[in-house]
């Protein structure tokens, strides 16, 4: 078996490596749903099958997954389905797969949304993070290519990058199954609500943009008092997404 | 029947020749009969009222004979048209001019917020060349009605300007101000930018479009007499005639304001060089400007050539560390400052 | 929750949305690429005393450079091309052994013993049962050998450099840098080339990457291109140069469908596809060393079997009316004969004939079957001894014995010429265009896809043959 796990994390005290079972494609009864999002080209998929033991062919291509794929796992007595959403660099245009994308995460609501990023260029990566960010407040940053990013001479400081986001930071190299116990078990803890997440609202926005966004996302919340997000609808309702509208004439948010 | 392949080959090329003559774009048969059916009394009456209300806009004046000849319809159905016209309170004859009524204008701000609503439409949205737009736009303009129109304009996010650069009124009738003066009519060494470029008529907007003139650059004159008008942007001169220059509308800028005087274009960058971006030319719309934004082309992004393909089109370009090959027409719209200190 | 409420909250939106102006989503970008910027730089740091050793550089000036640029990729697809077509061989050929002469006359056998009526036995083994073994026989070989060796290649990175070396060739046509590749997919397979074509982020350049497809010749059509070259164009030389001449006359049917494909992407441009939105752009990601044995593993998974799968579901009903359009009679004669007869003015003003028009509309599941179909067809309205008996397909094990059969059912160069042609210009195989109707999700593109490259070979094969006759 290829995805035999075997990290150092594998002997640490909190990872209960037992409780491990990995179920392939069989998502029924599941307690927890988990998106995998991230930019093309960041070894998402390989997250995905070290995740759950498939073998969904992972190509050196920005852009490979189109359709999502799901598999899951089981970790100590609880299930996760895994959803594989198509790599995209951002969430705020609107080409086929960033609608697939930011449609599951907004709308399926996931209990934890797994980001996957290059390591080696954590810049551009985190542009898809900060919008990620921006629509569900359970979500964990997988550190990924952590390899390449040695090779690379790169060093990242995972405590001030997860403070800064607000949200738990795992360095993985997914190629080689390092770090996926650790992910897995940081999974499971943002699940359960053991870890709580405070996750990072963009900041650098012109003045005017941002009266606008503060004064329709007041609005917003009087009519939908519940939802998490509605600084980020305010920010597509400005845009006029045809989707969004739909979804606030409907009540999906409801 | 007896075969010859003579005989054959020639019913061949009749039916080629019957179907080009016509289905050919624009003129065939089959769509000069389709268009002949079509224009009714309605696209009449507003093609009238859209152009009074640019004529009345210019602070010209307009009579019923220059009507006929700015119109491609015939002068006998124009007469009954607006003869019509007066009755239901749209026009007023004002002496030998005629004139807009208050009922007539709202209704010829609705056919402009139409046509620019679809010009902005098309540019953002589909890949229609932008030569295609303002005809597309006057098919269009006598189609949607008032529901279908507010839904774009929803969709589009409200925009204020078209694509020209001509503002679009609201549905409330309100208009964005559009300020400047003719490129022909400055002065040698005024500063300023491009707002507004006229897409009529086709023959002069073509020539603008050949030179590569961006709506949004930042122009200084060099030179400007009866032969012809010289100016630079972004990095290069740029020569036109002056009937082509009246065509262009420049705000103008306090020289303060004027920075980056040493702006270029992506494309003119060199190996070995690095520049920071300043910014997307506007020339740059829909997906493919987005698509742009999300690449991490945005302003103070640095950048440089990591490798030219074997016909030096496509350049790919280090940016945000990961090379991205993006053509030479779409660096052209990528406005950069060169010579930046190493290591920044 | 209240319906005006909601009304106003989209009206208001609009209102300030004008209020902002143009830039908005220019600024929203700006803005989380500076957050983004403050962040990394805040965790980030990068040791640059040490020289970093860019391999990726070294092999990136070479695989795009002037001189070497194009060699290196030629080569590569040539040598997979070439480890494809001669390592298919043996296995395809033990496989038709084993299927066709081996599992066949066996289940015959099986079926006369438990006395199965014939036309129950004549149904599921001589149609549906005949029609499958062929597919998988012809198909499954090159295709187990070819994508794994195209996924390797991708996993390591090199695809996105010969789209980026080949872009500006596709650009002069309206088309994709890396429609290069699902062009080069489409001679294994126009369904996995066109499934390919998601790498395509451009909607307009993606469709025309699709529709364009079918004018790669295919692995089903390579052997039928081959077969009839060595026969009738072989046959027109001196011996000494046949081999020669036919090659190059397979190959130059290739190239032709190269610049079919360049023409029809042009056309599309300029004409049904110029509404659609198009933008480009090609991230050259790093090299990475390509894991062999999970590549060859998934790939025989994700490619080979699904497709090999689909070409199955097709042709097994493909065999059955093959099957019966033979054995089922109107009168004195079959259905088949019948079509036959009513096709012929067609296909004579074609330079073809009823039987290779009928064998292509039956064989639309699998164009590998559309030789042995043609075979069976001509003895079966020619009447000359050979064959298996109506509705069996067969090939013979000589090029010569086939080549008489043809020449009996009165094929001449003519014939060869416009079969090769229309071989390549006639309408994809139907898991291609189900694959098309399921990758598009559009009736009208597929309607397009399908349509167009017959009405090409129509009129192709129709001015070679009235040219032809003229001389």
């Amino acid at each position: 078996m290829e995805n035999k796990v075997n990290s150092a994390c594998e002997t640490c005290p909190q990872f209960n490596a037992k409780g491990l079972k990995k179920l392939g494609v069989h998502t029924d009864n599941i307690d927890y749903v988990v998106a995998l999002a991230g930019n093309p080209n960041t070894g998402k998929s390989t997250v995905f099958n070290a995740l759950t033991g498939l073998r969904q062919h992972t190509g050196n291509w920005p852009g490979k997954t189109v359709v999502r794929a799901e598999g899951a796992f089981e970790y100590n007595d609880s299930k996760f389905k895994l959803v594989d959403l198509p790599g995209t660099y951002s969430l705020l245009s609107t080409s086929q797969d960033e609608e697939v994308a930011r449609d599951f995460i907004l709308f399926g609501k996931p209990n934890v949304t797994v980001i996957v990023v290059d390591a080696s260029r954590l810049e551009r990566n985190l542009n898809l993070v900060l919008q990620i960010l921006e629509i569900t407040d359970k979500a964990v940053l997988c550190l990924n290519l952590m390899d390449e990013a040695k090779r690379n001479n790169i060093k990242i400081d995972e405590r001030t990058l997860s403070r800064d986001l607000g949200i738990p930071v795992v360095p993985t190299s997914a190629r080689f199954n390092e770090g996926i116990p650790d992910l897995i078990q940081t999974i499971s803890e943002v699940a359960s609500g053991k870890i709580i997440c405070k996750p990072h609202r963009i900041k650098n926005v012109p003045k005017k943009i941002e009266d606008a966004v503060e004064k329709l996302s007041t609005e917003i919340k009087k009519q939908f008092p519940t939802i998490p997000n509605s600084r980020w609808i305010a920010f597509r309702l400005l845009e006029g997404d045809d989707r969004i509208l739909k979804a606030l004439r409907t009540g999906e948010f409801a | 029947m007896n075969y010859n392949p003579t005989h054959a080959l020639l019913i061949f090329f009749g039916l080629v020749l019957i179907s080009y003559l016509l289905f050919r774009p624009k003129s065939g048969w089959f769509w000069v009969i389709k268009n002949n059916l079509k224009s009714n009394e309605k696209i009449v009456i507003e093609d009238v009222l859209k152009q009074l209300y640019h004529i009345e806009n210019s602070g010209k004046e307009m009579n019923l004979h220059d009507l006929n000849n700015s119109l491609k319809f015939n002068d006998r159905t124009i007469v009954d048209v607006v003869k019509k016209m007066t009755i239901i309170e749209l026009i007023t004859f004002d002496g030998d001019n005629l004139k807009l009524t208050d009922s007539g204008r709202d209704y010829a701000l609705r056919i402009v917020r139409v046509h620019r609503l679809w010009e902005k439409y098309l540019a953002e949205k589909t890949g229609f060349d932008k030569v295609e737009w303002h005809i597309r736009a006057e098919d269009m303009e006598h189609k949607l009605s008032h529901e279908e129109t507010d839904l774009l304009a929803t969709r589009l996010g409200n925009p204020q300007y078209d694509p020209h650069g001509d503002p679009i009124p609201t549905k409330l009738g309100k208009v964005a101000d559009l300020e400047g003066e003719f490129l022909s009519s400055l002065k040698v060494g005024s500063v300023g930018r491009i707002v507004h470029i006229e897409d009529e008529p086709d023959v002069i907007y073509k020539q603008i479009l050949a030179e590569k003139i961006h709506i949004g650059s930042q122009i200084r004159v060099i030179e400007n007499n009866k032969e012809r008008v010289v100016f630079y942007a972004e990095g290069q001169e740029f020569v036109l005639a002056p009937i082509v220059a009246a065509n262009i509308t420049i705000t103008l800028l306090e020289k303060e304001e004027s920075l980056e005087e040493n702006m270029a274009r992506l494309s003119s960058l060199k190996d070995n060089e690095e520049a920071s971006i300043i910014g997307i030319s506007k020339e740059s719309r829909g997906d493919s400007r987005r698509r742009l934004l999300d690449l991490g082309f945005v302003r103070g992004a640095k950048i440089s050539i990591d490798l030219e393909s074997p016909f030096g089109n496509p350049i790919a370009y280090l940016i945000k560390g990961t090379s991205i090959a993006l053509r030479h027409d779409q660096a052209s719209k990528i406005l950069i400052k060169k010579g930046i200190e190493n290591g920044k | 929750m209240n319906k005006d409420e909601i009304e106003n909250l989209i009206t208001l939106s609009s209102d300030l949305r004008w209020k902002i102006g143009d830039d908005f989503h220019d600024s929203l970008a700006e803005g989380i690429y500076a957050d983004a910027s403050e962040i990394s730089s805040a965790s980030v740091s990068k040791d640059n005393k040490k020289k970093k050793f860019r391999l990726d550089a070294k092999i990136d000036r070479i695989v795009t450079s002037k001189t070497w640029g194009f060699p290196i990729m030629f080569l590569v697809l040539a040598l997979i091309l070439w480890i494809t077509i001669i390592g298919a061989n043996y296995p395809s050929a033990m496989l038709a052994d084993v299927l066709l002469d081996v599992v066949h006359p066996f289940l015959k056998g099986l079926a006369a013993s438990i006395g199965m009526p014939w036309w129950l036995d004549g149904f599921l083994i001589d149609g549906i049962y005949l029609a499958v073994a062929w597919v998988i026989a012809v198909m499954l070989p090159p295709m187990a050998i070819f994508f794994p060796l195209f996924t390797l290649l991708e996993d390591f990175g090199y695809l996105p450099r010969v789209a980026f070396n080949m872009d500006y060739l596709f650009k002069k046509s309206g088309a994709h840098g890396k429609q290069a590749l699902t062009m080069s997919m489409g001679f294994g397979c126009n369904a996995a080339g066109v499934v390919a074509t998601r790498i395509i982020d451009s909607p307009r350049e993606r469709l025309i990457a699709i529709i364009t497809n079918n004018f790669s010749l295919c692995n089903g059509r390579w052997p039928t291109q081959i077969l009839i070259a060595t026969i009738f164009i072989g046959a027109v030389v001196p011996s000494s140069l046949s081999t020669v001449a036919s090659m190059s006359a397979v190959i130059g049917i290739a190239i032709l469908g190269i610049f079919f494909m360049f023409l029809t992407s042009w056309a599309l441009t300029k004409t049904v596809l110029k509404g659609e939105v198009s933008t480009f752009n090609l991230e050259l990601p790093p090299y990475r060393p390509p894991r062999v044995l999970k590549t060859i593993y998934t790939s025989l998974i994700d490619r080979t079997l699904i497709v090999l799968w689909r070409a199955i579901v097709f042709a097994a009903p493909a065999g059955a009316v093959i099957w019966l359009i033979s054995n089922i009679y109107i009168g004195n004669e079959s259905i088949a004969a019948w079509t036959i007869d009513s096709l012929d003015s067609f296909g004579f003003l074609l330079g073809l004939n009823g039987v290779i028009l009928l064998a292509y509309i039956v064989a639309i599941p699998a164009n590998e079957i559309v030789i042995p179909t043609i075979l069976m067809l001509t003895v079966l309205v020619t009447g000359v001894t050979g064959g298996e008996g109506a509705g069996i397909m067969f090939e013979l094990d000589s090029v010569n014995a086939t080549g008489d059969l043809l020449r009996s059912g009165g094929w001449t160069l003519l014939t060869a010429v416009n079969l090769m042609l229309f071989s390549l210009l006639h309408n994809p195989c139907s898991t291609t265009i189900y694959t098309i109707y399921k990758e598009t999700n559009s009736l009208k593109w597929t309607t397009v896809a399908t349509v167009l490259p017959v009405i090409m070979g129509f009129v192709v094969t129709f001015l070679v043959a009235q040219i032809w006759r003229l001389f």
